[in-house]
């Protein structure tokens, strides 16, 4: 074939803007010929092509109106062209000629040329194989003949196959249907080089599966971008992005992309990033999970990764791609991994600090590195204080690490599922003088919890280090376990050294405060209170109600409208209750269960006043409690009062109650009343006052008012009362003749609180600070003492 | 409430610092002895209690109010009978604290 010339230069020229259409009608030759299928069947096929002057390669497009000169098979790879009538554009920085008019010259020739791509940003892949692919391919086909063509004829054709792994980004599904296409062209390609790929990975095959793939990206990355916009065709979906520098510079051999994989960091990761390649160590392995949703079946492999520079990212695999790398991925192992496609981290299973995640595919690449060179720390840790833990949210996923103070004994726990499960708790302790309780659950309870209890037994002072511990706020603040923890028992960290020598010098003797069951407990919670840190701590005015315990004296009971008419039926398993009006012809209605009935029930709903040593407060107790108060039910109260108008018994039943001491139950809860926000206080439970416990009590929080005179840390009992002890007498420092207590104060303790009067003024004290000039200084420990002396003479039983 | 005779919170062990002097004192019933009553103090020790007991029958824990006369033994005028249970350990602290720290508010 007569040597042709292509006009030299004429890529430069229409690509510079130098040139257009209606001067310059260069004679081009094409390299390749490519067919892009689009998934809307309207569109007609479209063509991409490269066309090469002699020099330099450009991308190009056929018009649709000039694909008959394909389809005819005039126009074919190694065709020689005039263009007549052309644009050039650019597309998402990428710069495309396309092609409306053409003559073809030559319809086979020999490449003509040193080729180099005219352009530097990454170019369209050429699809260079350093095969040895032999030359007898069908040209034909136009997948295959590029492969073959370049390869052989012109070894200094040049590969760009950096953007070729971008492509692999999009989803696996449409690669197995293109390879399907293209291999059906490519017969001399032998299949096999996919699956080299799989597997650890020869380096060499790596390259070859990246160009090969690159066709196939090609592909797949029309799709997508083809609906996007019907009338243009993108050469690549990509968005332009920067290499820190080409990789594979313009010029050299002729697809040898094997060139060593430029390592990136983990943290430099981003999802417009081609091909990247990870060096990093396993610091996680996760199990093969089968899981079950709505879409199927499936299973599911992840593994965390940490490189040198201290970046993590967590990588999954599904299906088959989990099963092919499970088996390979050993934790704490190095490994490079390319040919993943990031997306955007799902935070409910991901707690590593980066917003990317790596998902494999078949054709990602996982090479172990055998020279391992701790560069790559094992492990990462981010470890907070203890009293970081308490200004965190729920659920925040932390590590933490402290001296175990204390472990139960694994406990059978019944899930929400019903399923059963361990629980171990144990307290550990940190710098800050925070303790916080730490839950094991389920294996974490036998392995590492069992050896914990061993160390503990035998009075040693376990370390244990906590990888994604999850923060909860039950009782407080708490740490616990999920399936993604770790934990590193007497671990071998800096930090771990550093909590060491702090408790060998003074960890050790200094109490903790106790983050987990503290004062503003959620839930259960029988923390004793002191009527005024009601108002005080402002309970009850969270999105919660709080439950408090408090000791406290019946002082008032208002007698009318004690109870209700209530309907007795039974809605479900409970009855109604709902108040019933009578109809007026003895019969009550109720408007829920839209019924009448003869007989109603009474329920108690009674008003009352409490008060303890510190305040007094309305409080509304129910039928179950009620009773317990009254003693007497609400009917037959009901009855004495209202139908047989006995008032003197009804009377001599309330005196009764008057001034008798309960342990009241009460959720407290702010609600609003026409505007109005109140806090109500519903007493739950009211049950008897156990005189020697409360005696204990007392006098244990005297001994630790009277050690907490030395020391500054506050005490770290569930009692709550040396905090509203110094406040809640409620005296003035200048030592006015307590007021207050006298007036308020019933019974016995009216002659204690006269005397009050000759006590030095150390009145006013607040919060923990007491003072030293009275030995017995704070004035809580007096009340106190007042409230255990009242009891010590109660104790005739 | 009559506050005209306060009586000083004792155990067996702070009895001898109150002689002569009025206390009061719960003990634990143990035997009598030619008229007196011998009972043992919350922090057992043993102490005489003699006076005239009253009419019904004493239980196991007995208050007495009364003159010390002795070391180890007070002339009771009020006897209570605090019931057979008796939390010893708290009545005990009580007393330690009425003659120490809050010595104040007692007297």
């Amino acid at each position: 074939m007569a040597k042709m010339n292509l006009t030299e230069g004429a890529i430069a020229k229409i690509t510079s803007g130098g040139a257009k259409a209606a001067e310059l009608k260069p004679t081009l030759q094409v390299t390749e010929l490519k067919q892009v299928h689009t998934k809307q069947p309207q569109q007609s096929d479209r063509f991409r092509l490269v066309l090469s002057d002699g020099s330099h390669l450009q991308q190009a497009m056929l018009g649709t109106q000039i694909n008959h000169l394909v389809k005819d098979g005039n126009l074919r790879p190694c065709s020689v062209v005039q263009l007549i009538q052309y644009t050039c554009t650019t597309v998402q920085g990428r710069m495309i000629i396309i092609i409306l008019e053409l003559i073809v010259i030559v319809e086979e020739c020999a490449l003509i040329g040193h080729l180099v791509s005219a352009q530097k940003s990454l170019g369209p892949p050429q699809s260079f194989t350093n095969q040895p692919v032999n030359n007898s391919s069908n040209p034909q086909s136009f997948g295959s003949c590029s492969l073959s063509g370049g390869a052989v004829e012109n070894p200094n054709l040049t590969v760009a196959s950096l953007p070729n792994p971008r492509m692999n980004q999009l989803h696996s599904s449409s690669h197995s249907s293109n390879n399907d296409s293209v291999r059906h062209g490519a017969t001399n390609v032998p299949p096999s080089h996919l699956k080299a790929e799989y597997g650890a990975g020869l380096p060499g095959a790596a390259p070859m599966n990246g160009s090969y793939s690159d066709q196939c990206a090609i592909f797949r990355n029309h799709r997508p971008e083809i609906s996007q916009a019907p009338g243009t065709y993108f050469y690549s979906s990509r968005s332009v992005y920067q290499q820190p520098s080409p990789m594979y510079p313009n010029t050299g051999q002729v697809a040898k992309n094997d060139a060593p994989p430029k390592l990136m960091p983990i943290s430099a990761l981003n999802p417009y990033q081609g091909r990247w390649t990870i060096k990093a160590r396993v610091t996680a392995k996760g199990e093969l999970r089968h899981y079950n949703n709505p879409r199927g079946d499936g299973k599911v492999f992840s593994f965390d990764l940490l490189d040198s520079d201290g970046g993590e990212i967590k990588v999954t695999c599904f299906n088959a791609v989990a099963d092919q790398f499970y088996h390979q991925i050993e934790g704490g192992k190095v490994y490079l991994i390319s040919r993943g496609n990031l997306k955007p981290a799902q935070k409910n299973f991901n707690h590593l600090r980066n917003d990317l995640e790596v998902f494999l595919e078949s054709t990602s690449i996982v090479q172990p590195c055998f020279e391992d060179d701790n560069v790559i720390p094992r492990q990462q840790f981010n470890f907070r204080s203890i009293s970081e833990v308490e200004g965190m949210d729920n659920n925040n996923v932390v590590d933490i690490i402290g001296m175990v103070s204390s472990i139960t004994p694994a406990a059978s726990i019944m899930r929400k599922n019903g399923t059963e499960t361990q629980k171990r708790i144990l307290q550990l302790k940190d710098m800050s003088g925070r303790s916080v309780e730490f839950a094991l659950w389920g294996s974490f309870c036998n392995a590492e919890g069992q050896r914990l209890q061993n160390m503990c037994d035998s009075g040693g002072f376990p370390f244990l280090a906590v990888k994604s511990g999850r923060v909860s706020d039950f009782n407080g603040k708490a740490v616990g376990t999920i399936s993604t923890s770790q934990l590193f028992i007497d671990p071998d960290f800096p930090e771990a050294r550093r909590l060491k020598e702090w408790f060998e010098k003074e960890g050790r003797n200094v109490p903790s405060l106790s983050i987990s069951r503290e004062m503003s407990s959620v839930g259960r919670a029988d923390v004793p209170k002191t009527i005024s840190q009601i108002k005080d701590e402002r309970l009850g005015t969270s999105e919660k109600p709080d439950w408090v315990t408090v000791n406290a004296t019946v002082i008032f009971i208002k007698a009318d409208n004690f109870c209700y008419t209530a309907c007795p039926l039974m809605s479900g398993d409970r009855p109604c209750n709902k108040k019933v009006t009578n109809n007026g012809d003895g019969k009550w209605s109720c408007e829920k269960c839209d019924q009448s009935m003869d007989e109603c029930d009474y329920r108690y709903i009674l008003q009352f006043q409490i008060q303890d040593h510190t305040s007094i407060t309305w409080v509304t107790a129910f039928q179950e409690s009620g009773e317990e108060i009254m003693g007497i039910s609400a009917k037959d109260l009901n009855s004495l009062k209202y139908e047989k108008q006995d008032n003197e018994s009804f009377s001599k039943i309330v005196r009764q109650v008057l001034f008798s001491k309960f342990v009241f139950k009460l959720k407290v809860k702010e609600e609003t009343f026409s505007d109005e926000q109140r806090v109500k206080s519903t007493v739950v439970r009211a049950g008897k006052v156990n005189y020697s416990s409360q005696s204990k009590f007392l006098l244990d929080m005297m001994e630790k008012f009277k050690s907490g005179n030395s020391a500054p840390v506050a005490s770290n009992t569930e009692s709550t009362y040396p905090n509203s002890g110094a406040n809640s007498i409620g005296i003035e420092s200048s030592g006015r003749p307590c007021g207050p207590l006298g007036s308020n104060q019933v019974g016995n303790n009216g002659y204690i609180a006269r005397k009050f009067g000759s006590l030095p003024s150390e009145v006013g004290q607040h919060g923990n600070q007491y003072s030293t000039k009275f030995p017995t200084s704070s004035l809580s420990l007096t009340a106190v003492v007042l409230l255990a002396i009242p009891q010590q003479i109660a104790l005739v039983s | 409430m009559d506050t005209s005779k306060p009586a000083i919170f004792v155990n067996g062990g702070l009895l001898p610092m109150h002689v002569r002097k009025r206390v009061r004192t719960v003990v634990q019933v143990i035997g009598s002895d030619r008229g007196a009553v011998i009972g043992k103090s919350t922090d057992d020790q043993q102490l005489s209690v003699k006076g005239t007991p009253p009419s019904v029958p004493l239980t196991n824990f007995v208050e007495v109010i009364g003159i010390a006369d002795s070391e180890k033994s007070i002339q009771a005028e009020i006897w209570t009978n605090f019931g057979d249970t008796f939390d010893t350990y708290s009545y005990n602290q009580l007393c330690q604290l009425a003659n120490g720290e809050c010595q104040l508010l007692f007297l």
